[in-house]
């Protein structure tokens, strides 16, 4: 076996250098070194520069570790989202991986230093390896560069990146110049021609490393690791002067981080529903303005955020759906870093806005967000005769805005309590409830937030609420997490997750023919990471269907980050995209898991006609279940 | 008990809320009470002040009252009251009341009971707390005159007198142009281009019910007729048959009018926050359980296409 | 330019309203308290007139009357721009009429010496919409009512003025003067976190009102209040078109009473 495995090509190394060439060697390795660290050093500055971030701590290391294991080593972000170029960038990253030890071994050897020979059985075998991870680099990055060069996907940006033309042919010759030596002998000439044209492409590789987006080989590791712990996490603003992100003395550490790791992938831009319908925003922008601006005016500068690279038009365009965070494979957040642009503006008074300003005054004076009068809410309450929370029973409906004042929002809690009353569940509702604040607290105004979840807290304890369930997921959502940073909110549930847990009593005979599309809500997919309890609820009700982008790719119904309040948008509307694409799917229902989702639905489906599908909460599902059954 | 109430004129002629006041004064007083007119040529109004049942008629003339004025007002009232020291004055409690009448009491240490609803014995009055909410009795215990303001449509004007009665004078106040120390312009209505919701008083509000834009007209009639704005729930603004201004909802105009037609529309969330501030809802639509209903204060359950029509006619028949 | 905006703390536009024990005001237990809505748009035109005028020595003064808790709309007045404000301390504001507390905010308002002074058209509790009115007789005040928007003119002050149905006038006035301000002339600002932390630094001066001004026997007194029947239910008219038409003619004239 040794014989055979001693037949297999060898790696070619010169076997001994001029001390010409090890003095030009260490000239060219310190021009090299020196070019690499000045830029690195210049982008270090501007992150260490920047401030700390407020309330970060390095805690769930358990976390941060298998994050670290799952998305940099096994490239999983990067496949599963766009399998044949990720797999191809996986690829590539594996191969510099292998590589490590053959880069290092082959500087050593310039200096007579090399630690592994290809003579040695490991040697030999490592280097083979090395060698079959070279073949699938060249052909992937031969791949990557026909991507981005022949077929010119739009998310990649409008202009050609020369860069990258010349990142991936260095990458090719590096993998060619190693290929190439296997087939000469170590005595041979050509040996040393191919080590210094591989040692060449590397001195050149390594100053623009800091110079280009592939800065995210040395960052992004430490990004994915250093993440704020948990999904679009909001952090708290600190001291008297934060109001948010108002110019480059508010960038933090972290934020700096990821505007330096940004590839450019257009992953966020791809994803985006407002880049989908022709708005100014576009995620990939906002984080290379960023990027842009510290390299312009540095961390500790007084220049506005807003004005220069992006504008407050397109951070107030923004829904919160997080698809940006969720697909980028180098840890930026996007959703504290466009809350935070928009709490500098909002905070400051910076921010004029109608429906804005009629939204804040509304809450500032009133209870809700819609700004309608509390005896409207009663007379839901008693016209569906609800119990009134008093202490006593085990779950404190709450109905929110939607639930408390709008007619289809209405309608949901209706059948809720219907399939709750049916189920025996103990359950009431409070007498007075104000907004939970969550479009407050996504549009950046944390003085009405703060009031808002303080008086709320305050009156869940002395109601003595110690369970909540409710049929809107940004409730839940602003309950769970956002009230933390004010008090400890009770626990709290999507109306979905309670149904889930009791489905199979509110299980029919037969499930039915209809065949019904599931949306899934931003607020309870990929913020929740709650998929399957409602398609539990709509499987029993029919046959399920699924949209193109379903699950944590689920498209947005344009109602988040506050927009919902905002009036009119630019462009085409962000729910009659959705809508079109839930139709084509060729279901006669569609299933809603969210009164704000479902409101929007519902108006784009009145424009559409009357062969249109109908529109349910997946409660009414429930509570057409539940009937039959009694 | 010697009781004034003072008349206010528009165009011309005395308005139907200065006729009310009397009529209150004279409930209250339990006889004919004295008008008072105020302008530069009162002739004609005396003239039909004359109908009404009054004891006396007081013209208070001077060429400085020709237009209002808080101060040319003011002025002559206090020389007339404190000629004639009546123990009540009444007032129609409109928008040129308000502007004067408090300054006149405060001239007399007196505060006016304004916006009043009902006399009550004593004499208590009645007026609205809360912006309706709650009733609260007043009542004076300063020097005289006590001072009300009448709130429109509380009391039923009388019906005039077919034979005058009334004895009229004339009270000519020293006011020196020096005194009046505002000067005020024509009135103007906003300009016609612009579609001003936000302060229209009366709006029709018109909903996917109308079905086609070919049928818009038969509530732009009624619009007319009642002399209000026409205004449209957002579907009807996207499809382009009204423009985008006279769109009401969350995404188009506020509004606050006294009366809100909504004609054909549904009552969706978005629409409702439009027009909220509305002081009374009215809702024509043929789904008995259109969530619209649940905020009107009157509802007729009916094809818009016979009771619109029909109420278009009704309000021209009354007009005559 | 100086300003003084005279503002009121009310209950909130959806607060519970219940009798009291004595029958005369309604139970304040467990109130929330908001400023007077006209009295916001009031402190808006002062703050804009302020912002026109590009005059650094410029100051807008809130001003307002009642018991300790009035002192939060104060901080909310200072948040939103104002630059100091003056709390005039009073546990008896009931036993008040509007002369009394209009002469109560004329002796805090006289040794300022203020260019224009700013009220609300009427509060939201008892709307009588006096007090600015009364106080402009006071101070010997030109005054102008229902107005929306105010301009600087080189002779004083060119305001506009709210008619009946839907009409406007233009009035010119010289300075000193008095506006009582009417909602919706002006779009108001929200407050903001900046604000509030601003606030917290300038000057609230408290002032006893036995100090400024003696109370005195009202010349007016509610006597007692109660509530009224009032149906919140819809009224379904029937019938055929025309008689419904008719029916709801007559209901919109003499019930409703807005046409």
């Amino acid at each position: 076996m040794l014989t055979a495995l001693s037949n297999l090509p060898t790696l070619a190394e010169p076997e001994s250098f001029s001390t010409l060439e090890k003095i030009l060697f260490l000239a060219l390795v310190f021009a090299s070194g020196w070019g690499f660290w000045r830029r690195f050093n210049f982008v270090l500055q501007r992150i260490l520069r920047s401030r700390p971030d407020p309330g970060f701590k390095l805690t769930h290391i358990g976390k941060r570790v298998w994050d670290f294991f799952w998305e940099v080593l096994c490239q999983a972000k990067v496949i599963r989202e766009r399998p044949l170029p990720g797999l191809a960038h996986a690829f590539v990253f594996w191969t510099f991986c292998a590589f490590a030890i053959v880069t290092l071994n082959h500087c050593a050897s310039a200096l007579g230093l090399g630690f592994l020979s290809p003579a040695g059985v490991f040697g030999q075998l490592y280097f083979d390896l090395a060698g079959l991870f070279a073949l699938a680099c060249s052909v992937s990055i031969l791949y990557l560069f026909a991507r981005r060069f022949l077929l010119r996907p739009i998310w990649l940006g409008k202009d050609l990146s020369w860069e990258s033309g010349v990142i991936a042919l260095l990458i090719f010759l590096l993998m060619a110049t190693y290929l190439a030596s296997f087939f000469f002998t170590s005595s041979a000439p050509e040996a040393r021609v191919l080590w210094w044209a591989h040692t060449l492409c590397l001195l050149a590789f390594l100053p623009l490393i800091p110079h280009t987006k592939h800065l995210h080989l040395v960052l992004s590791p430490a990004t994915i690791f250093l993440s704020r712990g948990s999904f679009a996490h909001i952090p708290p603003l600190s001291g008297d002067e934060d109001f948010g992100l108002v110019a480059g003395t508010d960038l933090t550490r972290l934020i700096s981080l990821q505007a330096y790791s940004c590839v450019e992938c257009g992953r966020c831009t791809e994803h985006c529903p407002a880049v989908a319908t022709g708005k100014v925003l576009n995620p990939k922008e906002i984080v290379l303005g960023l990027r842009s601006y510290l390299n312009d005016f540095g961390p500790a500068s007084a220049e506005p955020l807003l004005g220069h690279y992006n504008s407050q038009e397109a951070v107030f365009q923004c829904t919160t759906c997080g698809a940006c965070e969720f697909q980028c494979p180098v840890g930026i957040e996007h959703v504290p870093i466009l809350v935070g642009l928009r709490r500098g503006a909002v905070n400051t008074g910076a921010w004029e806005d109608d429906h804005g300003g009629k939204l804040f005054l509304n809450l500032e004076r009133g209870s809700n967000a819609l700004g309608l009068s509390t005896t409207e809410r009663d007379r839901f309450i008693e016209k569906t005769a609800l119990p009134i929370f008093d202490g006593t029973q085990e779950y404190c409906l709450w109905l929110g805005c939607m639930g408390g004042y709008d007619p289809k929002g209405r309608e949901i809690v209706a059948d809720f309590a219907r399939v709750m009353r049916h189920l025996g569940a103990s359950f009431g509702v409070l007498r007075k409830e104000k907004c939970t604040g969550d479009p407050v607290r996504r549009l950046g105004n944390d003085l009405l937030f703060q009031q808002l979840a303080e008086e709320n807290l305050k009156a869940l304890a002395q109601n003595k609420v110690r369970k909540i369930v409710t049929i809107c997921p940004h409730c839940v959502r602003t309950i769970q997490e956002d009230w933390k940073e004010y008090g400890t909110p009770p626990e709290v549930e999507h109306h979905s997750e309670f149904m889930a847990r009791f489905a199979d009593r509110l299980a029919p005979q037969s499930s039915g023919s209809e065949s019904i599309v599931f949306h899934d809500p931003c607020y309870l997919g990929r913020y929740r990471n709650v998929y399957d309890e409602p398609r539990a609820i709509v499987a029993q009700s029919g046959q399920l269907v699924e949209a193109p982008r379903n699950h944590e790719r689920s498209f947005c119904c344009g109602a988040g980050g506050g927009l919902a309040f905002l009036g009119d948008e630019s462009g085409q509307r962000v729910s009659h995209d959705r809508v079109q694409e839930l139709i084509a799917t060729g279901a006669t229902t569609i299933a809603a898991a969210c009164p704000f989702c479902n409101t929007m639905l519902n108006d784009a489906l009145a424009a559409t006609g009357d062969a249109a599908p109908k529109l349910v909460d997946i409660a009414q599902l429930a509570a057409r279940g539940a009937a039959r059954l009694s | 008990m010697s009781v004034f109430v003072i008349l206010e004129d528009r165009n011309g002629k005395i308005t139907r809320s200065s006729w009310e006041a009397a009529a209150a004064a004279t409930l209250a007083a339990g006889a004919p009470v004295t008008a008072v007119l105020l302008g530069a040529n009162t002739e004609a109004l005396a003239a039909e002040s004359a109908t009404g049942a009054f004891s006396r008629i007081i013209r208070v003339e001077h060429p400085l009252l020709a237009a209002y004025s808080s101060d040319g007002f003011v002025a002559a009232l206090y020389q007339l009251l404190q000629t004639e020291t009546p123990e009540y004055v009444v007032l129609p409690h409109t928008y040129l009341v308000r502007d004067f009448a408090p300054r006149l009491a405060t001239r007399f240490g007196q505060v006016l009971i304004s916006d009043v609803i009902a006399i009550e014995p004593g004499p208590a009055f009645v007026r609205q707390l809360f912006q309706g909410r709650m009733n609260a009795t007043y009542q004076s215990t300063g020097p005289l005159p006590c001072f009300i303001s009448i709130q429109a449509g509380a009391f039923r004007a009388t019906s005039p007198m077919t034979s005058p009665i009334a004895a009229i004078e004339t009270f000519v106040p020293e006011i020196a142009a020096r005194d009046i120390r505002t000067t005020a312009g024509a009135p103007f209505r906003a300009s016609s281009q612009t579609v001003d919701l936000g302060s229209a008083q009366l709006i029709v509000g018109v909903g996917r019910g109308i079905k086609d834009e070919s049928n818009i007209p038969i509530v732009q009639a009624l619009a007319t007729a009642l002399g209000a704005e026409l205004a449209a729930s957002r579907p009807i603004c996207d499809a382009g048959w009204l423009p985008m201004e006279r769109q009401v909802g969350s995404s188009g105009q506020t509004v606050a009018p006294k009366l809100y037609l909504a004609i054909g529309i549904s009552g969706a969330i978005q629409h409702l926050v439009g027009i909220k501030g509305s002081q009374c809802v009215v809702a024509i639509n043929k789904d008995p359980h259109a969530p619209i209903f649940e905020i009107a204060d009157y509802a007729i359950v009916g094809d818009l296409f016979e009771v619109v029509p029909a109420l278009t006619a009704a309000i021209n028949a009354a007009r005559q | 330019m100086k300003i003084i905006v005279a503002i009121k703390q009310v209950p909130e536009r959806d607060a519970p309203i219940r009798i009291d024990a004595s029958g005369k005001w309604i139970d304040e237990f467990g109130l929330q308290w908001a400023l007077n809505e006209s009295d916001a748009y009031a402190l808006e035109e002062a703050l804009l007139l302020k912002e026109k005028s590009g005059d650094p020595t410029s100051e807008v003064i809130v001003l307002s009357a009642g018991p300790e808790r009035v002192g939060v709309t104060l901080r909310e007045a200072l948040a939103k721009g104002a630059d100091r404000a003056i709390h005039i301390l009073a546990d008896d504001l009931a036993s008040r009429d509007s002369l009394g507390l209009a002469r109560l905010l004329a002796a805090a308002i006289a040794p300022e010496k203020p260019d224009l002074i700013l009220t609300g058209l009427q509060s939201e509790d008892l709307g009588l919409g006096q007090t600015g009115v009364i106080l402009a007789e006071l101070l010997g005040l030109p005054h102008a009512s229902l107005i929306l928007t105010v301009e600087k003119t080189a002779t004083g002050l060119a305001v506009k003025r709210e008619l009946e149905e839907s009409w406007f006038q233009t009035i010119d006035l010289p300075l000193p003067a008095l506006l009582t301000i009417q909602s919706g002339g002006n779009k108001l600002r929200y407050a903001t976190l900046m604000g509030i932390k601003r606030a917290k630094s300038k000057e609230c001066r408290v002032l006893p009102a036995a100090d400024l001004a003696p109370a005195s026997p009202p010349v007016v007194t509610l006597a007692s209040v109660t509530l009224p029947q009032k149906q919140k239910s819809t009224q379904f008219l029937t019938g055929s078109p025309a008689e419904a038409a008719a029916a709801l003619i007559e209901k919109l004239r003499t019930e409703a009473r807005v046409l």
